[in-house]
């Protein structure tokens, strides 16, 4: 089993809507993000959410400044993101074996 | 009047092979005849139809095939006019002039087509009541040639239109115009009348709401697209499902390149119209060429090769010119065999050829000097030919080459890879899909648990082993990375056919579509290889940071 940076790979997502919040004049999520396909994964003190798409964006291959700027566009009220966590196989296993 | 209609259009059927037959034009006049039989199925096929999907491959067929007749047709005109201009003895004034030097032609196949949608979050997210689904397909021209996508069906629960199908345009010239549409239609019964009976219906027309009012004005309407007339015809007195024109583009020699690119789609159909789907406004996809230059010898023949040092010992070799190189064996079967080259020289646009006649040579003067600069250095290569006509003909296969390459420009770096399309299975019998949206309505923060539950009712037991994706969270990763780009691609690395697949988020309340889902996908360690550059991304080195920004 072997994943690599770069290859295409299929994986089970889930759909994940929200909604930014206000704060003064800007309008933000309220989280952060890091990575990017020009960061060094090896370096990434959380393994848990990986972003797939971000309102129909493509993520699986860009760098951390333009998911940056696809996350906080100022036109966009609404965010919807895919996205792959590793508890989701253990969830479907789960519930595949029982 | 309906009868009429049929018989004027198997009178012009009829016409039309007459024609063909005239020309005898025996391949042009295959093909035509092809159609016309194809389209002649397709018409009883939609008449017998009783499933609302059936009539939608159906009528897909009969508007494709009337396409295609139409196009050869135009081709049949186009040269029927040329054959009676030439039988006239009309001459261009200018008949003294050289003869001009066309470009070679080469082979152009688009794959790997995806198109975004773009929902509102109102029909995304909360997805209760019937599922609104939609017929499309893809429709391709280049010149006299059509091709067509297999039919997808799409809902709310698809983030992207995706077409798996490669087509490949051969006789292609520098100067193509590809041309793309997109068309739809529900698979419903368009408006908000069916079911109803048709005297009611009719009644109902005239007294509708202002929305659904527009709606079915927008459905009577022609299908005819502003600006440039759409490939397809309008949908014949046969009746069924009506395709409407979504979106377009045309694109040329600029969009080619060895990797996915996004092209901007003009959208063709406004929102009242029944067919109307939220598009993104974008295509991606992969669009490569290969000039016949670069895949085929242009010249080849015997050269005398000078050894390096002074000396002048001059070595006999059997030279290839092909793409953009000139390669130098040792006999003439090696070309054949795989054998390494004696020597390789680079002719490329930088590459400066000039022809001489030494005279220190004696018995044979005449020589090709080639040079090339690497860096600050320059290196020329002299070679001898057997005769005045040898050189004359490499000289020919060069200029035609240098001219080649200011034609194809991109498509003569490196030879593109082009996989010969598959054979398209015939449309299987389409089973309903339903969603797993219609089961239960999920918010977003809810139980992983009670998702899976539902995935494991339909699916059953699967995956014993992990699938390969989970490794994206293991700390590091097996290979190195390959975003640092590799200075020479090996020539051993086109006996490795590269998966030409795309990430695919495989939701977990879509049905999965037809091509194999991720077990059976193979994502074997390859060697390293250039990095794709979908998006223009190429890093400098590893990567040696970890950035984290709030949004």
């Amino acid at each position: 089993m072997s994943y690599i940076p770069g290859q295409p790979v299929t994986a089970v997502v889930q759909r994940v809507e929200i909604h930014k919040l206000r704060q003064g004049e800007n309008l933000i999520l309220g989280f952060s993000i890091g990575g990017g396909i020009d960061q060094d994964p090896s370096q990434n003190p959380f393994s848990e959410d990986k972003t797939d798409k971000v309102n129909g964006w493509d993520m699986t291959m860009v760098t951390h400044d333009q998911a940056r700027k696809r996350l906080t566009k100022r036109s966009e009220e609404v965010v919807r993101l895919l996205v792959t966590r590793q508890s989701l196989q253990k969830a479907v296993q789960q519930s595949m074996l029982s | 009047m309906q009868d009429r209609l049929h018989i004027l259009e198997d009178l012009n059927m009829l016409y039309i092979r007459q024609m063909a037959l005239s020309l005898e034009d025996t391949e042009l006049q295959r093909k035509l005849d092809h159609e016309i039989r194809m389209r002649e199925g397709a018409c009883k096929l939609l008449a017998a139809c009783s499933q609302r999907e059936q009539a939608l491959e159906a009528t897909k067929s009969l508007l494709v095939c009337n396409s295609r007749i139409l196009s050869y047709m135009g081709e049949l005109q186009r040269r029927k006019e040329a054959q009676v201009l030439g039988k006239t003895g009309r001459r261009p004034s200018d008949s003294s002039s050289p003869a001009e030097r066309s470009p070679c032609r080469g082979r152009v196949c688009i794959s790997d087509l995806r198109i975004p949608l773009m929902w509102k979050d109102t029909e995304y997210f909360k997805n209760k009541g019937d599922l609104h689904r939609w017929a499309v397909f893809l429709l391709l021209q280049l010149g006299e040639h059509i091709q067509d996508t297999e039919m997808i069906l799409v809902d709310r629960t698809l983030t992207d239109i995706s077409f798996q199908n490669n087509m490949l345009f051969t006789e292609v010239g520098p100067d193509f115009e590809l041309r793309l549409e997109l068309y739809g239609a529900c698979v419903e019964e368009e408006g908000a009348l069916a079911g109803a009976p048709k005297r009611l219906a009719t009644k109902l027309s005239s007294s509708l709401g202002r929305s659904s009012g527009r709606r079915v004005r927008a459905s009577l309407d022609s299908a005819g697209g502003s600006g440039s007339s759409p490939i397809l015809l309008p949908t014949p007195a046969v009746g069924g499902p009506r395709y409407h024109l979504l979106a377009h583009t045309t694109l040329t020699l600029a969009a080619v390149q060895d990797g996915f690119r996004t092209h901007d789609l003009t959208l063709a159909s406004h929102e009242e119209n029944p067919a109307w789907l939220p598009l993104y406004g974008s295509v991606c996809c992969r669009l490569a060429a290969q000039p016949l230059c670069m895949t085929q010898p242009t010249a080849s023949g015997t050269l005398r090769v000078q050894q390096a040092g002074e000396m002048r010992n001059w070595a006999r070799v059997h030279g290839v010119l092909k793409g953009t190189n000139l390669f130098c064996y040792r006999q003439p079967e090696d070309a054949d065999t795989g054998e390494e080259p004696l020597l390789t020289i680079a002719i490329n646009k930088e590459t400066r050829v000039r022809a001489g006649e030494l005279d220190q040579a004696p018995g044979r003067p005449f020589t090709l000097s080639v040079s090339n600069r690497y860096g600050d250095d320059e290196v020329t290569h002299t070679l001898q030919t057997e005769s005045r006509e040898a050189l004359q003909s490499w000289m020919e296969a060069l200029w035609q080459l240098f001219f080649d390459m200011s034609q194809w420009k991109q498509c003569c770096d490196e030879i593109m890879k082009i996989e010969t399309p598959v054979p398209r299975k015939p449309p299987q019998a389409l089973a309903k899909q339903g969603s797993l949206y219609h089961e239960m309505a999920i918010e977003p923060l809810d139980d992983i648990a009670a998702v899976t539950d539902i995935l494991a009712q339909r699916e059953g037991a699967r995956l014993e082993t992990p699938p390969p994706w989970l490794a994206m969270f293991t700390d590091q990763p097996t290979l190195p990375n390959p975003c640092s780009p590799a200075s020479v691609a090996p020539a051993s690395a086109w006996t490795h056919p590269l998966p030409w697949g795309r990430p695919r988020t495989f939701s977990l309340d879509a049905v999965p579509p037809d091509h194999s889902p991720g077990a059976s996908r193979s994502v074997a360690p390859l060697p390293v290889q250039r990095s794709p550059r979908s998006r223009g991304l190429c890093s400098k080195g590893p990567p040696r940071t970890w950035l984290q920004s709030p949004v």
